[in-house]
């Protein structure tokens, strides 16, 4: 399918299935739909181009060029499914809510243990004040320009809305395990909204897992999150999902004064993966931190688009991105910083660096600045190469088998971006996950109960 | 006794240039070697080429370690084979902590040996037990592989790493660059500890200095990739009384006239 | 309260601030003069006409019609490229005269039958003809406009057999080379202005070093645009054979005027095996005043085939003119074990806008570049490298290290950095390292506590932060980028 027939697809089916589509639904999704048509015909009638260093792969035509159902009658999801589910971090007592395909699904446990001054629910459930709320930030940037936002917002149906309230700290994680289990071919638009009012403090954790794994599948996950004064937010996204997946992914974040954010994101498994992170920085001395990780192998292809913008004084980012590469996989890598005229004291750096361990692989990479402020300190640097053949030979002479010093070079070479996790559970879980990853074992939680780690996932099987 | 390496007529280069031109060296169970010579004479290419460092690319001759073809071996195989190249310059290891590094290593040579992997327990005992025989603190044992070691500290880790691996056959690479006398004396002090009738140990150095703790009982001198010379401990004492003119004037002469 | 405190005196310092900016400024552009030449234009415009006029002026043969023709039909689908970081007003390719020569009969034979007022003006830019001819050894191709004037030392160099002569002379006396390497590296199609310049190139100046020889002096071209609502179009090319070495320097001014004038140049060098080409530039085209008017347009497109094995380009480039520059020296290196260079100070300062960098394009095996790039900008002006390291699937063994580092010396100035970095080889080893800083207060205050002014201070730090490419300029040139360094920064900081 050529690009443009690979997008106005979605179109049309809108188009036919206005009625389904706008079934039981508030007015704002309308809007956000037709936000969603107008942007969308936009990027047809003026044609997309991708960043220069994005694989094929992850191109909009290959990424949504299938021939993909939508779930717009809403068919229900086994409920068992939920219930069975255990996460396998350990000690890792989160509160729990289950996205099934796109459907929001929430837990028991979710229910019983949601401390005071945290809200945790599905995005079709608000009412009132925090239907406003919900409303106001998807409007934010429902006019996106990029196809696979403009597709989620077209089709969006659900999701999940997270809020912490003025000075409430949320100890557990918020975990949001999005699973995907369908016969058929099937694309899912989802939003996560995450508002930290003033002085609150949230955890939240992504994790992707594919039940299905043999059946495609094109995940659409738009995640917008707004930190108010002086609060903290942390996002992980751990992405795990099978070779048939093709994932579009939108972080938008706006920080206020004084706020900190810090995103991890992890790609240990899946077929097709492309990024976008944008992060503002739009308040006086704000932090932001920005760690990922990408494990590739196969013919997976990854794609990382950061997009940093200093827009008030004193702010500081620091931003962390690497990759090893495998087999005949590929990578992409664009971040941009810009530091607006007024943005005086920011203090921004941003690193990529990418292993190539196997003669097929291919990395492109642009680190960029665009500056327009005289007192600030920018720096990036990115690079591609090898793991240190001095540092292999030392390890071999003292008698550590090539393979394994390879491995262990290479979790080494990993080690700094899992050692940025601030989550000490998530933190060790990884270092593990990592390891397990590099040996060509499956890196998936294995005591998961949900069983999306089936065996026959074939990408984290060994090479 | 049997010979424990018997090197014969060894030739080996980098990137085309030929540095090393027919060696030969007979080493025996409990003896101490020092190999010296003047820069750019092929010592370092010598314990490269016995180690199995990839960037040299051997051209001729033999190489038998206790009757092992030393050079079809993998670099893993001849450690676990029982030899040990303590590195002039110890490599940085950024992310890996010595004792996995350390863990790995032993495990391997278990494997090799079909013996099972240490536990825990035993290897921890194991690192405290060897790491006194070079004071090495404990604090390094967390900190990866010669990252922000200081001069000392590193060939300090050669030889306590050495302690653990307990090789056959050790080649201490110019072991006494860049250490001040305090060093040198833990670290010579630690090689004798280390020393058997059994194992044997070449001294690789461009003075005499450390062969003042480590007694070598032959000295060669090699000198454009051969070892032109061969004495016992006095050679060493002349070489730091005259220097290093007279053996190239002598040799370069010989050349000449066989030209 | 006590915000507002600060808040105050802040800008007040920032005024004082920027006095010291605007008195230090106020340094002219010293090449600002016209020669009064008599000057032969054709009229404005863009026409196969024209084309066949400017071909016909030139005496040129049938190939190099049809070439122009060819490229000038391909111009006409194209529109210019809009990529770049730059803001370019539209420009009427109408309005334009693509001819201009200095009225002679006859191609002067000896010095002394060039025009003195054409003399006098390289006199007065600092580059005397004579003083070169007779004292320095170095060997001066002058393109005034469009049109080779002066090219000396030909005879001491034709000894070697070294052809340097200029463009058109190489189109009548050595045709067969000429069609052999033009457009070879930069093909017509290549962009919008590399298409224009194809088509209407006027002249410029043609290198060909013979195998195993290497050029004994520094071989070197001024261009300067002269007449008014004229375009400079030149194009150079140099071929250095096997085992050939040379140095090839490349000065331009333009006088003050109101309206921008265009410069599209195409650069193409073709370095075949062991041979070394070192190519330098310091760019000082007019920049236009302190308030953006007027200036030079410089689109330009260089690049080099290091076709045989071993061989080496390396571009040197200081670029302190132009009101716009859009310009990339780019190194493609086919044969293996290639060497790639690529050093460049770019100043900009009150409304320029520079967009540069370079190309590395490793198609051999255990091919090398690289990348030594130092932005300064100033005023309200916008500087920005761009890059491209592009390691081919094919290439083993290739390395590639990049600097490129922004110095600002105001708050309303941009520095940008683009690089794009591809590596479908798994044996290479590529390293990008960018910075962006403000020019240290601390630094100036030191010189300025040892009682040195701020201007000259400015200029000392500047110099010493471009000093890793400075030196790989010849001395000749070192000395006069140094004091352009300086004058184009008078006063940007306070």
């Amino acid at each position: 399918m050529n690009r443009t027939d690979a997008l106005s697809q979605y179109l049309d089916l809108a188009d036919e299935n206005d009625a389904l589509l706008n079934k039981d639904l508030r007015r704002t999704l309308w809007h956000i739909h037709n936000f969603g048509e107008a942007a969308l015909g936009k990027i047809i009638a003026n044609g997309w181009t991708p960043a220069q260093t994005t694989p094929p792969m992850c191109y909009p035509e290959a990424l949504f060029g299938e021939d993909y159902g939508v779930n717009l009658a809403r068919v229900p999801m086994p409920a068992d499914v939920a219930a069975s589910f255990r996460c396998g971090v350990p000690k890792l007592s989160s509160l729990l809510a289950i996205v099934a395909n796109d459907a929001f699904t929430p837990t028991d446990a979710l229910s019983a243990n949601c401390p005071e001054g945290l809200t945790v629910t599905s995005l079709r459930s608000l009412e009132g004040e925090l239907w406003r709320d919900a409303e106001e930030m998807m409007m934010d940037r429902a006019d996106s320009p990029s196809p696979g936002a403009a597709i989620n917002s077209l089709l969006l149906q659900d999701g999940v809305y997270i809020r912490t309230e003025a000075g409430t700290e949320v100890e557990k994680a918020v975990q949001v395990v999005n699973l995907f289990n369908s016969p058929v071919p099937l694309l899912t638009p989802r939003r996560v909204l995450v508002h930290a009012m003033p002085g609150s403090k949230v955890r939240v954790l992504l994790c992707d897992h594919s039940q299905t794994p043999s059946v495609a599948h094109c995940n659409i996950e738009v995640v917008d999150v707004w930190v108010e004064e002086d609060a903290s937010v942390e996002i992980y996204d751990i992405e795990e999902s099978s070779a048939n997946t093709r994932r579009s992914w939108h972080l938008n974040v706006v920080q206020c004064a004084g706020s900190s954010l810090s995103v991890d994101t992890f790609f240990l498994a899946g077929g097709a993966s492309q990024n976008n992170i944008t992060v503002a920085l739009a308040g006086p001395r704000a932090h932001t931190r920005l760690g990922g990780l990408a494990i590739t192998s196969g013919s997976q292809q990854v794609d990382t688009q950061v997009q940093l913008y200093h827009r008030a004084p004193h702010c500081d980012s620091r931003q962390l991105f690497k990759s090893a590469l495998f087999d005949t996989s590929r990578g992409g890598f664009g971040g941009c910083i810009v530091v607006d005229n007024g943005a005086v004291g920011t203090d921004a750096a941003q690193s990529n660096r990418n292993m190539l361990a196997d003669p097929g692989t291919h990395m492109a990479t642009a680190p960029q600045l665009e500056i327009y402020c005289d007192d600030v300190k920018c720096s990036h640097g990115a690079t591609t190469g090898q793991l240190d053949e001095r540092a292999l030979f030392y390890m071999q002479t003292r008698g550590i088998p090539a393979e394994e010093a390879r491995r262990m070079l290479t979790q080494a070479f990993m080690a700094d971006v899992v050692d940025n996790i601030s989550f000490e559970v998530l933190r060790q879980r990884m270092h593990v996950l990592v390891e397990k990853r590099l040996s060509g074992a499956s890196a998936s939680c294995d005591t998961c109960a949900t069983a999306c780690h089936g065996d026959t996932n074939p990408e984290t099987v060994a090479e | 006794m049997d010979e424990l390496l018997k090197v014969s007529g060894l030739r080996a280069g980098i990137e085309g240039k030929e540095i090393l031109r027919g060696i030969d060296l007979t080493i025996k169970p409990g003896e101490v070697h020092a190999i010296m010579g003047p820069n750019g004479s092929g010592k370092s290419t010598l314990s490269g080429v016995l180690a199995g460092d990839p960037r040299f690319t051997v051209t001729g001759g033999t190489a038998m370690f206790h009757g092992v073809d030393l050079l079809s071996l993998s670099p893993e195989d001849r450690s676990h084979e029982g030899l040990f190249l303590s590195f002039q310059y110890p490599v940085e290891i950024p992310g890996v902590t010595m004792v996995n590094f350390m863990r790995a290593a032993v495990n391997a040579k278990r494997k090799y040996l079909n013996e099972e992997p240490l536990s825990a327990g035993d290897f921890l005992k194991l690192m405290r037990q060897k790491r006194a025989i070079v004071e090495l603190d404990n604090k390094l044992a967390s900190r990866s592989v010669n990252e922000g070691f200081s001069g000392g500290e590193k060939k300090r880790n050669e030889i306590f790493q050495m302690a653990v691996l307990e090789p056959r056959l050790s080649i201490l690479d110019e072991t006494d660059s860049g250490l001040d006398i305090d060093a040198l004396r833990i670290v010579a002090g630690g090689v004798n500890k280390l020393k058997t009738e059994n194992n044997a140990t070449i001294v690789i150095t461009h003075y005499q200095r450390l062969l003042d703790y480590i007694k070598p009982d032959f000295v060669h001198i090699l000198y454009k990739g051969r070892i032109v010379y061969s004495g016992g401990p006095e050679l060493a004492l002349e070489l730091e009384e005259k220097g290093y003119d007279w053996i190239k004037e002598q040799v370069d002469q010989q050349q000449n006239e066989s030209l | 309260m006590n915000d507002d405190i600060e808040k105050n005196n802040a800008q007040k310092k920032s005024s004082e601030d920027n006095d010291t900016l605007s008195r230090a400024t106020s340094g002219e552009y010293k090449y600002g003069f016209t020669s009064d030449i008599d000057t032969e234009i054709i009229p404005a415009g863009l026409s196969e006409d024209v084309i066949r006029l400017i071909s016909q002026k030139k005496g040129e043969p049938e190939w190099l019609l049809d070439f122009r023709l060819k490229a000038f039909r391909h111009w006409q689908t194209l529109t210019p490229p809009t990529w770049a970081h730059l803001k370019i007003p539209e420009i009427d390719f109408q309005s334009i005269s693509y001819y201009a020569a200095p009225k002679a009969k006859d191609r002067p034979k000896r010095l002394d039958e060039v025009d003195p007022a054409l003399l006098d003006t390289f006199n007065r830019l600092g580059i005397p003809i004579e003083e070169q001819k007779a004292l320095s050894g170095m060997a001066v191709d002058a393109v005034l406009d469009s049109v080779s004037v002066k090219t000396t030392h030909r005879e001491r160099l034709a000894e070697l057999g070294i052809i340097f002569c200029s463009f058109s002379e190489a189109v009548k006396e050595y045709p067969d080379l000429v069609r052999k390497y033009l457009g070879k590296v930069v093909g017509y199609r290549d962009n919008f202005y590399a298409a224009l310049n194809s088509a209407v190139f006027s002249d410029g100046s043609f290198v060909y070093i013979p195998k195993g020889v290497r050029c004994p002096m520094e071989l070197s071209t001024y261009f300067r645009i002269n007449a008014s609502g004229t375009g400079q179009f030149e194009r150079t090319l140099i071929v250095a054979d096997d085992d050939a070495y040379v140095s090839y320097l490349e000065g331009c001014t333009a006088p003050m005027r109101d309206e921008n004038q265009l410069h599209a140049a195409i650069v193409e060098i073709i370095v075949e095996e062991r041979a070394e080409v070192k190519y330098s530039t310091v760019q000082n085209w007019y920049a236009g005043d302190a308030q953006g008017r007027g200036g030079v347009y410089n689109f330009v497109t260089k690049r080099g085939l290091c076709r045989g094995d071993h061989s080496k380009l390396s571009w040197t480039q200081v670029e302190t003119g132009s009101a716009i520059t859009w310009k990339y020296p780019s190194c493609i290196l086919a044969g293996d074990g290639a060497v790639g260079e690529f050093y460049s100070v770019a100043v900009t300062n009150n409304y320029q806008q520079a967009d540069t960098g370079t190309k590395m394009v490793h198609i051999g095996s255990n091919t090398r570049s690289t990348i030594v790039s130092k932005g300064i900008s100033a005023g309200h002006s916008e500087n920005s490298y761009r890059g491209l390291v592009k390691v081919d699937k094919k290439a083993e063994g290739v390395r590639n290290y990049t600097q490129c580092d922004s110095l600002l010396l105001s708050d309303s100035c941009g520095a940008h950095t683009f690089p794009v970095i591809d590596v479908a080889n798994a044996s290479a080893v590529v390293e990008h390292e960018a910075t962006t800083s403000k020019i240290s207060e601390q630094q100036i205050f030191y010189c300025n506590q040892r009682g040195i002014p701020t201007e000259e201070a400015v200029a000392l730090i500047v110099n010493g932060y471009a000093k890793e490419v400075m030196n790989k300029l010849p001395m000749e040139f070192a000395v006069e980028a140094q004091k352009l360094l300086a004058i184009t920064l008078e006063g940007s900081v306070g």
